[in-house]
């Protein structure tokens, strides 16, 4: 139980970094010479999971691999709004399922389930 | 990272982009400024972006307008005789500024700020999601 809520708060927070990495990619669109960042934390939690002495996992973020402009700016708008909502509905997801892990602490302390 | 530092980035892309928004406009307004051929022409106007970043991990944090970068004040030379401004040969300068590319430049600058909007939104639904945490 302890382990699934320490998952969910790890990805919450690699979300949250997320969702201001594409902020900060669409806030800078137009800025010359800008190059897009991304985060990845999926792998590295993936992987600390799987190790059988369990692991540490970490947020990285990068540069964009994504070949730059004209005026050598590499952020796709469209991409970013994309990946804008698919960061807000991760989220909610997320935090969906801690709720539910916390109605079944709380049911099993003597509370109720719902 | 700031608690909700989504929204300061996004407000400062929404800044950045009103900012060549009203630049944009000036320029349009300015387009058929008239001076002497023995003064400037109207400049037009554009706003420098950069990106900023969040000390002390050096995390994007934004984007401000360093500076408005004027463009050229030589203009275009051209007859216009009646106009009061005119030298003893009847010319007067006026301002070498493309509609076109003024419109173009307004169309990406409200693309911008949309986009910007939006990604507002976004970070809002996601940290309301987050207040409902234990309820």
């Amino acid at each position: 139980m302890d382990q699934i809520l320490n998952v969910l708060q790890f990805a919450l927070d690699g979300l949250s970094q997320q969702q201001q990495v594409v902020a900060n990619n669409l806030a800078n669109a137009d800025t010359p010479g800008f190059t897009a960042q991304q985060v990845n934390f999926e792998s590295s939690l993936q992987q600390a999971l799987a190790s059988p002495n369990g692991g540490q996992a970490t947020v990285t973020v990068t540069d964009s691999p994504d070949a730059p402009g004209s005026n050598g700016n590499n952020v796709d708008t469209g991409n970013q709004l994309v990946a804008a909502d698919q960061t807000t509905l991760q989220y909610q997801t997320t935090v969906e399922m801690l709720n539910a892990q916390y109605r079944l602490i709380q049911g099993a302390a003597g509370g109720s389930f719902s | 990272m700031s608690l909700f530092g989504a929204f300061n980035i996004s407000a400062s892309g929404i800044d950045a982009a009103q900012t060549w928004i009203n630049t944009t406009a000036g320029n349009i307004a300015n387009a058929n400024d008239v001076a002497p051929v023995s003064g400037k022409a109207y400049q037009a106007q554009t706003p420098v972006y950069t990106p900023t970043t969040s000390l002390p991990d050096g995390s994007g944090d934004g984007v401000a307008v360093a500076g408005i970068d004027l463009g050229d004040s030589t203009g275009i030379v051209e007859s216009d005789p009646t106009s009061p401004l005119a030298n003893s040969q009847g010319l007067v300068r006026v301002p070498d500024v493309s509609m076109g590319q003024q419109l173009v430049n307004l169309v990406q600058a409200q693309n911008d700020y949309q986009a910007n909007t939006a990604a507002l939104e976004r970070a809002k639904t996601a940290y309301q999601a987050a207040l409902t945490l234990g309820q």
